[in-house]
């Protein structure tokens, strides 16, 4: 019969112990090796960068904590899941993520995680710019980020991929650093073909006669506007004859790779963000929309962990298996957790006080969990880790300085993660 | 079954009236609502148009920046016909007006776009958009109904603190029921639907917010106010003097409204509730915790005006819209100005708060006091906007666009790109006759799409994503530019490809028909040279353009034109007008 284990964290000041050996070092000890070194390195030495691209599988609508990766069996809300052991020894996640738990020797479980933003709109705001919405500040996404300082661009692919969902905007960095948008994950991107009876030639031809107009047009208006949907163009342009385009198609990937995945579009969204990813798109996200259980939470929730476990274990061993995931930052999020007690319709609500996010990859350390909420969920009781400090550490593990701050339009001072610290108990 | 004319259809038979031009397909709503010349510029309107001028004047002393040049007759009626119709002039309009001495001209002409029946189409559009939600689940909403309601209202200019009321308080059945596929697409279409006896599309606003009070309180406050109470509802207000507990008061005028099934929950039905008020608060037993406790509370309004009769919800609306709440006018005269200029006093139009100060305070201030004290009048609060010097100048400088001193371009929303694409190709008439009654399926398919890809939210309030990769996609390779720029029988191009005349002709027929102005000599000649050129060019495999697309398949029926390399390289041209920043923004 399954039971929780102890749960198994760790936090800044346990690892402070560490160093120093006695009680800290045994706890710490358990799951870390070589604990006094890592411990130093920790909290001195500043993180290198580890990741060349991130992977974000966005939980839409909030996934529910403690039907996932913060079970609570035994607990009277804790409905029919049980948990079940993992990989990484002494760690706990529900009994329908079996294939993730093969994997989550390569998992750091963030059950600390905290916010206060309980609307979609807000914490979706949030979870992607890591900064509250603000209506003054049109904050970029985390993409957008990585877009504008890591893109290339004169890159044949956008550097930021959205496969299945809406994801957050280019803010103040502007719309060419937006997401593109994939509305069927793993097909070729719409109206990537020559338009009816245009061939190379005349589509060359067509677009030097567009670039006359639009010469005339920027020139007349001196506008910014117009010069942006220029650039838009080129590169839309560039990308239909660019053979990397191809990892948006997932067609051509054996039969049991695909299967691997699970047949679904969020499977095949992992298989795409993988294509991508190893054609050199530093940012993909990949939606997975339903989690929004106000009623029927666990028929709900079991059924989206069927699409979950195929698709995210697959793509960790895949990625593992082409040498890709110490150089690529996989991130499981939404927008926040749901409430431990069940409502009148056998449904959770929206519960921003506690929840889980999981990293895994790049400079992460696997098979760990951080921080722990109370024997129910409702609160963090354990190394808390706000939004603002997961943004630190993901940009931080991408080499991107969480504090380098930029001015907004508006001329206020904007920094990339908004105060955060970066959690250096879960990086190498 | 009565075929519907789509409003589109309508317009460009409207303007072929005027032009005396190429009508032919009989339609009820052809004919002008006024006649040409029977409105004048109400001459209290011209008096408040000049304070604004007087005041923006000031302002631009005052910052140092000196205004653009005035916008040419044509730009001019380019972007009123965009802005207030949300369409384009036809090719016969333009050239009507620009022959026209009058000195007048320019009012009257928004005098004539306010009183057509696309006026009242066009800003119901823009208020569906604002005022319901996209994310809307399931067959809930009729929007429909609800977009039907908004028309009635526009096009009988009702008050707009009466629109206010009648939405806050609404109460009544919200959808007659049907199937829900017909409902979407009367929606998704410039329908004709009329309000319907015993529905109140209104209540529709509400439905929306089924079980989430505090999302409906938060929408009130940042719509009809610009108040962004609901960041209140985690934490009291960083910046600004709202705490939790007002917003939870404010939030409590609603808690007694209930939205109840009419109906039982059928597969492909659209659902019907009725919405109306309880003796008390009874949150359901699904309420949030912060619902349950909302209902405990004292509702009150912002200013912590007790609501406590019989009916809240109705208190609260004579609140929102009473004249001395200092919000009401405000907010919306600021939407009216960035709905216009591209950019409000304030920004996001719907933040007024102390610390977010509006640029121009005292043409805002002008502006909303002459909103209130006559009766607030939108279609005087438009006319006096549209007189205004700023509305009447040309781009320029980045650096004047802060402060109006030069008109800033800026992207079509979606539906009135789609809307101009249709009208300068003539797709639209064109679908229409070929399909018949599946035109509205094809339209409504290509509305979802457009939608998708350019996802414009015209409050403001979601990411956007126009003028990304898709859309460029959209436009360079998708069928609707692709089969609208071909020379296919009765299309646009095929029609000015058998024009008498030279290139010349041609070439300024392409230009009115899609940038709604003459091209110049120079123009002109560079046109002629690529025309030249490609008609030199070595011959390339042809091919009649066909495709998988509903419109591919159309134009295989109908039959293509362009016999020689030089109709096709018109064809190249037509489809560069259309893809072009010029077509594709306001300006």
């Amino acid at each position: 019969m399954e039971t929780q284990d102890t749960p198994v964290t760790i936090d800044r000041r346990r690892l402070l112990h560490a160093g120093l050996g006695g009680l800290g070092a045994w706890l710490a000890g358990r799951w870390i090796t070589a604990p006094e070194a890592r411990a130093d390195e920790a909290n001195v030495a500043p993180t290198k960068p580890r990741a060349d691209a991130c992977i974000v599988l966005w939980m839409n609508g909030g996934p529910s904590h403690v039907d996932t990766f913060d079970p609570k069996p035994g607990t009277k809300e804790a409905g029919p899941f049980r948990a079940i052991k993992t990989r990484a020894k002494g760690v706990s996640i529900c009994e329908h993520l079996p294939r993730v738990a093969a994997e989550a020797q390569r998992l750091a479980i963030l059950r600390g995680m905290t916010s206060r933003e309980g609307s979609h709109e807000r914490a979706r705001q949030l979870g992607h710019t890591g900064h509250i919405p603000n209506p003054t500040v049109d904050h970029p996404a985390l993409g957008a980020w990585v877009s504008a300082r890591r893109g290339d661009p004169k890159a044949e692919l956008p550097a930021f991929v959205s496969l299945g969902g809406p994801s957050a905007g280019g803010g103040f960095f502007g719309r060419a650093h937006g997401p593109f948008v994939v509305r069927e994950p793993g097909r070729p991107p719409e109206d990537m073909a020559y338009g009816p009876g245009v061939s190379a030639a005349r589509f060359d031809r067509r677009r030097a006669a567009l670039a006359m107009l639009e010469d005339a047009f920027e020139q007349e208006t001196q506008s910014a506007a117009v010069a942006e949907r220029r650039a838009v163009f080129a590169q839309a342009a560039r990308m239909m004859r660019s053979p990397a385009a191809a990892a948006f198609d997932v067609s051509s990937e054996p039969a049991a790779v695909r299967e691997a995945y699970g047949d679904t579009a969020f499977g095949r969204g992992c298989l795409a963000a993988r294509r991508l990813v190893e054609v050199g798109v530093p940012f993909v996200e990949v939606s997975l929309d339903g989690w929004d259980t106000h009623e029927d939470n666990f028929e709900r929730t079991k059924r989206l962990m069927g699409v979950l476990d195929p698709a995210m274990s697959a793509l960790l061993r895949d990625l593992a298996e082409r040498g890709k995931l110490d150089r690529t930052l996989v991130v499981w999020m939404g927008e926040f957790g749901r409430t431990p007690r069940l409502n009148g319709r056998g449904g959770r609500d929206h519960h921003p006080a506690a929840w889980s996010a999981v990293l895994a990859g790049g400079g992460v350390r696997g098979g760990i969990t951080l921080g722990a909420t109370d024997a129910q969920g409702e609160k963090v009781v354990e190394r808390p880790v706000p939004v603002a400090d997961l943004f630190a550490t993901i940009t931080s593990a991408l080499g991107l300085d969480p504090l380098e701050t930029v001015s907004s339009p508006g001329g206020r001072p904007i920094t990339l993660t908004d105060g955060g610290q970066v959690v250096r108990e879960i990086l190498l | 079954m009565l075929r519907r004319t789509s409003a589109w259809v309508a317009l460009a038979l409207l303007s072929a009236c005027s032009g005396g031009g190429t009508g032919g397909l009989p339609s009820p709503s052809a004919t002008p609502s006024a006649p040409p010349n029977a409105a004048a510029a109400a001459p209290a309107t011209i008096e408040i148009a000049q304070r604004v001028d007087a005041l923006l004047d000031a302002e631009w002393k005052a910052a140092g920046v000196s205004p653009a040049k005035p916008a040419t007759d044509a730009q001019f009626l380019r972007r009123a016909w965009l802005d207030l119709v949300g369409t384009l002039p036809s090719p016969e309009v333009v050239t009507s007006f620009l022959a026209d001495p009058a000195t007048d001209k320019r009012a009257r002409a928004v005098d004539a776009l306010l009183a057509s029946p696309h006026f009242a189409e066009r800003w119901a559009a823009y208020w569906e958009d604002v005022l319901l939600r996209d994310d809307v689940k399931g067959n809930l909403v009729d929007r429909a109904a609800f977009r039907a309601w908004l028309r009635a209202r526009f096009a009988a200019n009702t008050p707009w603190d009466h629109v206010v009321r009648e939405l806050v308080g609404a109460t009544g059945k919200s959808s007659p029921g049907g199937p829900a596929r017909e409902r979407r697409m009367a929606a998704q279409n410039a329908a004709t639907e009329a309000e319907i006896d015993g529905v109140n599309g209104a209540t529709n606003w509400l439905v929306q917010y089924r079980g989430g009070v505090e999302d409906l309180a938060g929408a009130t406050a940042r719509t009809f106010l610009g108040v962004q109470i609901q960041c209140a509802q985690c934490h009291d207000h960083k910046t600004e003097k709202w705490t939790t507990t007002d917003f939870r008061r404010f939030a409590a005028a609603f808690v007694r409204t209930r939205v109840k099934p009419v109906d039982e929950k059928e597969k492909g039905m659209a659902r019907t509730f009725e919405v109306e008020d309880g003796k008390r608060g009874r949150p359901g037993k699904n309420a949030t915790d912060e619902a349950r406790e909302i209902a405990t509370l004292a509702p009150a309004a912002l200013d912590g005006t007790t609501l406590e009769g019989e009916a809240p919800r109705a208190e609260l609306a004579a609140w929102i819209t009473s004249t001395t709440n200092p919000w009401f006018g405000q907010a919306l005269v600021n939407r009216v100005w960035g709905m216009l200029f591209g950019h409000g006093f304030v920004e996001p139009v719907d933040d007024l708060r102390p610390s977010n100060p509006p640029r121009a305070k005292a043409v805002l201030d002008a502006l909303t006091a002459d909103f209130v004290e006559h009766g607030y009048d939108l279609k005087r609060l438009l006319r006096t906007v549209c007189a205004t010097r700023a509305y009447g100048l040309a781009a320029g400088p980045p650096a004047a666009e802060a402060t109006f001193a030069a008109f800033a371009p800026r992207r079509l929303p979606a539906p009135v790109l789609l809307d101009a694409v249709l009208t300068a190709t003539r797709l639209d008439p064109w679908i229409e006759d070929t399909l018949g009654e599946r035109a509205d399926a094809l339209r409504a398919k290509m509305r979802e799409r457009f939608r998708f890809v350019f996802d414009v939210d015209e409050d403001g309030a979601r990411a956007e994503f126009d003028g990304t990769i898709p859309q460029a996609l959209l436009l360079l390779n998708g069928p609707l530019v692709g089969y609208g720029s071909t020379a296919l029988s009765g299309g646009a191009l095929a029609d000015v490809l058998g024009m008498p005349g030279g290139d010349a002709a041609k070439i300024e027929a392409l230009y009115l028909r899609t940038l709604s102005r003459r091209p110049t000599a120079e123009e002109i000649s560079r046109w002629v040279h690529f025309l030249d050129e490609a008609a030199a060019a070595p011959e390339e495999p042809v091919a009649p353009p066909s495709g998988p697309s509903p419109l591919g398949k159309i134009g295989k029926k109908r039959g293509w034109v362009a016999k020689t390399p030089r109709d096709r390289a018109y064809e190249d041209l037509f489809w560069a007008l259309l893809d072009s920043s010029e077509f594709a923004f306001q300006h």
